[in-house]
């Protein structure tokens, strides 16, 4: 194999045959150094989170990566390509200028038109002093009820969109709550406070991605929706909806539900 | 019993549909069984030597090298569609190339898994590529067989990353999108190793001067084996990734694929098909007439010993050979589900023949006045090894489309899209 190895000969045969099996060798660790390299330079420069976020957006079915507009009745099927982030979406002007006609279902879930929305279930409040204050929302609220343990960030921790903020743990299941927006953690607060962080955000401050106004009763009409078809039964037949109101505490009011799609679907996992 | 339950509920992707955990474990236990009797078997052999198999100096070669070279060709569809889908661009493709991955992953490791047996002495294995014998076809196969596997690795390390719960891994999910990106590289690195340990493999018969069953004339230092080798090989690939996903329909009464890719596929490869019998046709009539007569053999010292007659031949040039070229390229019968799958079933059994024929066949024949016909029926380690195989690979794919994403998911659900 090498010269200083015995039955090594220097003839043409022997050295092209080495030589393309070297080459070969050389190109298969060059490929996998390359990727491992790339991997941690993607680390280093912070590019990590939105990559990840990226990844798991074009993973996500169809439904849930309906575009704001439509799901505000502007536009009758627009599916978002931008991984939620309309700060940079070149359509979002066009689009937000035509009048919403949000459907006028009743959710019955209580939201906010003061709160800007983000997909993960999550509000977010400007406040005075130019934090922002970070909770979750009512759908979500009434899913985990009382969580059994809370990991909130340390204060001065620098969190990114669409990474993950805090995690939660219920009944054996963990929830990764994804961050609606960039900013350091100023104070963190508790489940019975109505938010979990203070932020300061990073200038400029841009939370033209999160949902407002009817887009965020289309969106929570069609978050219904999915719930209501992931805790049927797989072999119910159709019915009629009975009209009712979502319960509080619903991980222990239906431990037999497939908790680890529900929650993965809520929180914007794959 | 519940958490097991649940664990394996959280393995699988959301959104997708399995069968229940039992209904699973109840279709493994008889392939575990089975993979546990070879490693037994295998164990055998590798401790006690190869006095367990029924080979001997005369008959070095048996059912292991049948079930290599067999393994081997069915794997080429890994390899080729590959090449098709990131060299020539055939992305309508795409679709089935992570369960030609995997089957090309499974029929690798497992034919270099029963070469180690075969060989013995797997603590002195580095010695092959130390002390290479560049002049052995063998030596090519080996050093070209163990990259491929690399390679092959390489290839499916990102379909494993895309686990429902190994994404969640930031650093696996980055890693598994910068490797995927780098696919193109190891597909073409994996097509040229391919060309050249198939066609090693075909040439290895090639060049056995005293064995005039085997021995062909060819071009520069490549017997015309070596090119039949590779297209034999890539022609059945094809096939057979549509055999072994059309089964996995079957038994989990799911469409995987859309039938388009399958015409795709099994045109191909009856096309390729057809192109391997009209040469092999014509290498044949040239070894009969001129390259075997030259030797002193006529094809009566062939085909005359019992069961390896002509209809050996016959069967893998026109029912295993032009009747299912034809059944895949006609689109009368390609568009029939049954016909496709008739054809594609009918082109493995082909080559399979092809490779026992000439592993066989060509040492079971006498070569010398004074030498008998031999025969050889392999011991029950070489046949439990062999079953081994063939359970890791069912183990391995039923796992892999268990937990990995080896399909598109159904129609609505997420896609995985090129990020640049």
């Amino acid at each position: 194999m090498f010269p200083w190895v015995d039955g090594f000969q220097w003839s043409l045969g022997h050295i092209v045959f080495l030589s393309l099996f070297f080459a070969v060798v050389l190109i298969i660790f060059s490929t996998l150094v390359s990727a491992a390299w790339r991997t941690a330079s993607v680390f280093r420069t912070h590019r990590a989170t939105e990559m990840c976020w990226r990844m798991n957006f074009a993973e996500l079915p169809e439904a849930e990566r309906r575009c704001r507009h439509q799901l505000a009745g502007r536009v009758p099927s627009r599916i978002c390509d931008n991984a939620f982030d309309c700060r940079h979406c070149p359509k979002y002007a066009e689009f937000a200028a035509l009048p919403p006609r949000a459907p006028s279902r009743n959710v019955r879930v209580d939201y906010s038109a003061d709160l800007l929305y983000h997909r993960g279930h999550t509000w977010v409040r400007p406040e005075g002093d130019g934090t922002l204050t970070v909770g979750l929302d009512e759908l979500a609220q009434h899913l985990i009820g009382h969580p059994d343990s809370v990991e909130l960030p340390v204060k001065g921790s620098e969190i990114e969109s669409n990474g993950i903020a805090w995690r939660m743990a219920k009944n054996g299941h963990e929830i990764r709550i994804r961050a609606p927006i960039d900013g350091t953690v100023v104070s963190t607060g508790e489940n019975g406070d109505g938010w979990y962080l203070r932020l300061h955000p990073r200038d400029p401050v841009n939370l033209r991605h999160l949902l407002r106004g009817a887009e965020v009763r289309g969106w929570l009409s069609s978050e219904l929706d999915r719930l209501q078809s992931q805790f049927s039964a797989s072999n119910a037949k159709p019915c009629l909806a009975d009209g009712g109101t979502l319960m509080a505490e619903l991980m222990d009011a239906m431990p037999e539900a497939d908790w680890d799609s529900v929650l993965e679907a809520t929180f914007l996992e794959t | 019993m519940s958490d097991l339950l649940l664990i394996d509920r959280r393995w699988i992707a959301r959104g997708v549909e399995r069968t229940p955990t039992m209904r699973f474990v109840l279709w493994l236990v008889p392939w575990v069984a089975l993979l546990a009797l070879g490693i037994y078997a295998a164990g055998l052999c590798l401790y006690y030597g190869l006095n367990q198999t029924n080979m001997d100096n005369r008959f070095a070669f048996g059912m292991w090298i049948f079930l290599d070279l067999a393994i081997i060709a069915m794997g080429a569809g890994a390899f080729f569609t590959g090449f098709l889908v990131y060299i020539l661009k055939q992305a309508d493709l795409k679709p089935i190339l992570n369960s030609a991955v995997v089957l090309g992953f499974i029929c690798y490791s497992g034919a270099v898994a029963v070469l180690m047996v075969d060989v013995g002495q797997p603590l002195r294995a580095w010695f092959t590529f130390w002390y290479p014998n560049t002049h052995s076809m063998l030596t090519e196969v080996t050093f070209c067989i163990s990259c491929y596997l690399l390679v092959l690795i390489l290839e499916y390390i990102p379909v494993l990353l895309r686990n429902r719960q190994l994404r969640k891994v930031p650093s696996f999910l980055v890693f598994e999108h910068q490797l995927h990106k780098l696919v193109p590289v190891l597909a073409a690195v994996g097509a040229f190793l391919s060309f050249f340990h198939q066609g090693s493999l075909g040439g290895l018969y090639g060049v056995l001067r005293g064995r005039p069953f085997a021995f062909r004339q060819g071009f520069a230092i490549w017997p015309s084996t070596f090119f039949l080798f590779i297209l034999s090989a890539i022609a059945v690939g094809p096939s057979f990734l549509i055999l072994v996903t059309a089964t996995a329909e079957t038994l989990t009464g799911r469409q995987l694929v859309q039938p388009s890719v399958f015409r795709k596929l099994g045109f191909i490869s009856g096309l390729l098909l057809a192109l391997y019998v009209a040469v092999k046709a014509i290498d044949t009539l040239v070894w009969l007439n001129i390259t075997s007569p030259s030797l002193g053999f006529g094809p009566r010292d062939y085909y005359s010993y019992w069961p390896l007659s002509s209809t050996f031949l016959f069967a893998v040039t026109v029912p295993l050979g032009l009747l299912p070229a034809l059944l895949l390229i006609m689109p009368t019968t390609a568009r029939k589900r049954g016909w496709l799958l008739l054809g594609a079933a009918l082109a493995c059994a082909g080559v399979l023949l092809n490779r026992f024929v000439l592993t066989v066949q060509t040492l079971a024949l006498p070569t010398l006045a004074f030498d008998q016909f031999l025969r050889y029926i392999p011991s029950w380690q070489e046949v439990a090894t062999f079953g081994g195989v063939i359970a890791y690979g069912v183990i391995v794919y039923s796992l892999s489309y268990r937990y990995l994403p080896l399909f598109d998911p159904p129609k609505g659900a997420g896609k995985h899209v090129s990020l640049g």
